[in-house]
């Protein structure tokens, strides 16, 4: 199966894979550039860098706007184009419309940027409160926001355009599941560039002088923050879909339609589960309240069973090339490829992130820990573990085949997620830690005189070690994976051994998977026994919560 | 029409239906995702309208 997608990607036209590779290369900068600004902050948060606060905010709010905003999303538009382009192999229909939104993205990093170097540093989520004195530089940061909505809107039509096309010249009658997760993705993909349009146009018309004061900004900022928030998510779903059948040449055993309606349930799932955002409002009615609770239950919901069916179809194809033993099948899987070292961290991440997601969304809990560090402790995992890895694993196997360098160094490559997966577990677990002391999120220097716990800065000196490795490993790996970037004079075959075909395997009868199951079965276990422990520990201590804002 | 057709329209119709009860919402300031969900919700019904079209036949 390896060899179809090769095959594909490196018969794209030139001018696709020009287009593909510049939006990743743009995109592996804005990673390089918000790595450097998150390993700064957290090195001044432990106190290893000497820095004033405001220093310490600009650097937060470029690691921010870099990670969150442009690597995640232009990564994103990179790799929907590609396999768009590559789901019937013939290229981009519709090329001009890709063209302009990149352009409009990459306007935006740069607008975006510029303004996290202006006036008072805004953080990522843009707080116009924080720009009153000092609109010019709202501005310059909101009109980087409202160029990549509106790259958003442009760009994931031509990939919508590429989709439609052989069902427009009766080649197709439907899409494949690839497809319709594309199709869907782009879709979602507009949605949210609507909704940072609605968010930040506000800002933008008030600084130069067309509008009042966008004082309900901090509504507007869920909406975005949470599509925000999910569409990485479902990104890399999809892209694990994808790229097990890359690397092993399995299929899902469930059959086609059953994953349309996963990727579709992400669909439905995502919107009404937005309540619980609001769980900080001092207004918001108790019915309100109980109802966000139930529905937030729901958000993990399509990610869950995307997994299972992921593990499932690649448990049953490893007991049948004779793997054994409740987890011995596992051995079987091409850990030599670097992107499955990553896929596998993403998976593990991933159990972690929504272990703790759980307990933050509560409505109890969510008023003491939101504005603590226990957020940035839990959503590295989704947004470094899970996102960032399976985009880098995506980048790992699509760059080669377009530019026909093979990987550099996979043998060294393969051990970089895991590296950054131990980093990952040092910061999530004093950054969690923390949280639950009561340490807050978005302060430099928690030492406040001497007055603060002298395990908090135990705790932040932690964070900092386990970002510092993070970065390394994560810096390593993508710049590993950046070197495909450059083509080949003349294209070379991938090593061998670094993939599987298990594709043409017919499968036992009868056949059992286990591991899925019992994976999401250890996750709800964790979930309410760190759902305990926040209790017990919210209730030791002597304060009373209130919040303000949210994520 | 098939299953792309039927899922994409019933995301379109769960969008709009939430956007409408984000308008209707009394409590706290709603609007802006009542916004977004139903332009969501023309969007996807757009696109839903795309996959009705197409010649029939083929593979």
């Amino acid at each position: 199966m390896s060899e179809t997608f090769n095959t594909r990607f490196a018969g794209l036209p030139a001018a696709d894979r020009r287009l593909i590779t510049g939006i990743a290369a743009v995109a592996l900068v804005a990673l390089a550039l918000g790595i450097l600004g998150g390993l700064l902050t957290a090195l001044a948060r432990g106190g290893f860098l000497d820095i004033v606060p405001n220093t310490g905010y600009r650097l937060l709010t470029v690691h921010g706007v870099s990670i969150f905003f442009y690597w995640l999303f232009l990564a994103q538009s990179a790799l929907l184009l590609g396999f768009a382009a590559a789901e019937e192999g013939r290229g981009l229909v519709r090329r001009g419309l890709a063209w302009t939104g990149f352009a409009l993205m990459l306007a935006g990093f740069v607008f975006s940027i510029a303004g996290a170097h202006m006036g008072v540093p805004l953080l990522y989520n843009g707080a116009p409160e924080l720009a009153e004195q000092t609109p010019g530089a709202l501005l310059v940061f909101n009109l980087g926001y409202l160029l990549l909505g509106l790259g958003l809107i442009v760009l994931p039509a031509a990939a919508i355009v590429t989709l439609l096309t052989p069902r427009w010249q009766g080649r197709q009658q439907r899409l494949s599941a690839v497809g319709f997760a594309l199709f869907a993705w782009a879709g979602f993909l507009m949605v949210t560039g609507f909704a940072a349009l609605y968010t930040f146009l506000p800002g933008a018309l008030w600084a130069l002088g067309l509008a009042p004061f966008p004082a309900s900004h901090g509504t507007s900022w869920h909406i975005v923050f949470h599509n925000l928030h999910y569409l990485p998510l479902m990104a890399a779903v999809i892209l694990w879909y994808v790229l097990v059948r890359w690397l092993t040449g399995v299929k899902s055993v469930f059959g086609e339609r059953f994953s349309k309606i996963v990727f579709a349930m992400y669909l439905v799932f995502v919107p009404p589960t937005s309540l619980y955002h609001m769980f900080l409002e001092p207004d918001l009615p108790g019915v309100v309240r109980v109802t966000g609770s139930l529905l937030s239950l729901f958000v993990s919901v399509p990610t869950l069973t995307a997994f299972l069916i992921i593990v499932a179809s690649l448990e049953v194809h490893a007991r049948a090339q004779g793997g054994r033993g409740l987890f011995g099948w596992l051995r079987l899987l091409p850990w030599r490829h670097p992107s499955m070292a990553a896929i596998a961290v993403a998976v593990l991440s991933m159990g972690l992130g929504i272990t703790f997601a759980f307990v933050l969304i509560q409505e109890k809990l969510a008023p003491l820990l939101s504005d603590t560090f226990f957020v940035p402790g839990y959503f590295h995992f989704f947004t470094l573990g899970t996102v960032s890895l399976t985009l880098l694993a995506a980048f790992a196997c699509v760059l080669p085949a377009i530019g026909g360098r093979p990987l550099w160094r996979p043998g060294l490559l393969r051990y970089m997620p895991w590296l950054a997966f131990a980093g990952l577990l040092i910061f999530g677990a004093a950054g969690v830690a923390a949280g639950y002391l009561g340490v807050p999120r978005r302060v430099i220097d928690v030492a406040y005189q001497g007055q603060s716990p002298a395990l908090w800065q135990g705790l932040m000196a932690a964070v900092a070690v386990g970002g510092a490795i993070m970065a390394a490993a994560l810096t390593a790996f993508a710049a590993g994976i950046a070197a495909a970037l450059w083509p080949a004079r003349r294209p070379a075959a991938e090593p061998g051994g670094l993939t599987v075909n298990w594709g043409g395997v017919t499968l036992r009868p009868g056949v059992t998977a286990w591991v899925g199951p019992l994976a999401v079965l250890l996750i709800v276990a964790a979930m309410y026994v760190f759902t305990a422990v926040g209790f017990e520990l919210m209730q030791s201590l002597p304060i009373a919560g209130s919040g303000a804002g949210g994520h | 029409m098939n299953e792309d057709f039927w899922l994409i329209a019933s995301v379109a119709i769960i969008w709009a239906i939430l956007a409408l009860v984000y308008a209707l919402a009394p409590w706290g300031d709603m609007i802006g995702y009542a916004w977004v969900w139903g332009v969501g919700s023309l969007l996807f019904l757009g696109l839903a309208g795309l996959l009705r079209t197409g010649r029939t036949g083929g593979g």
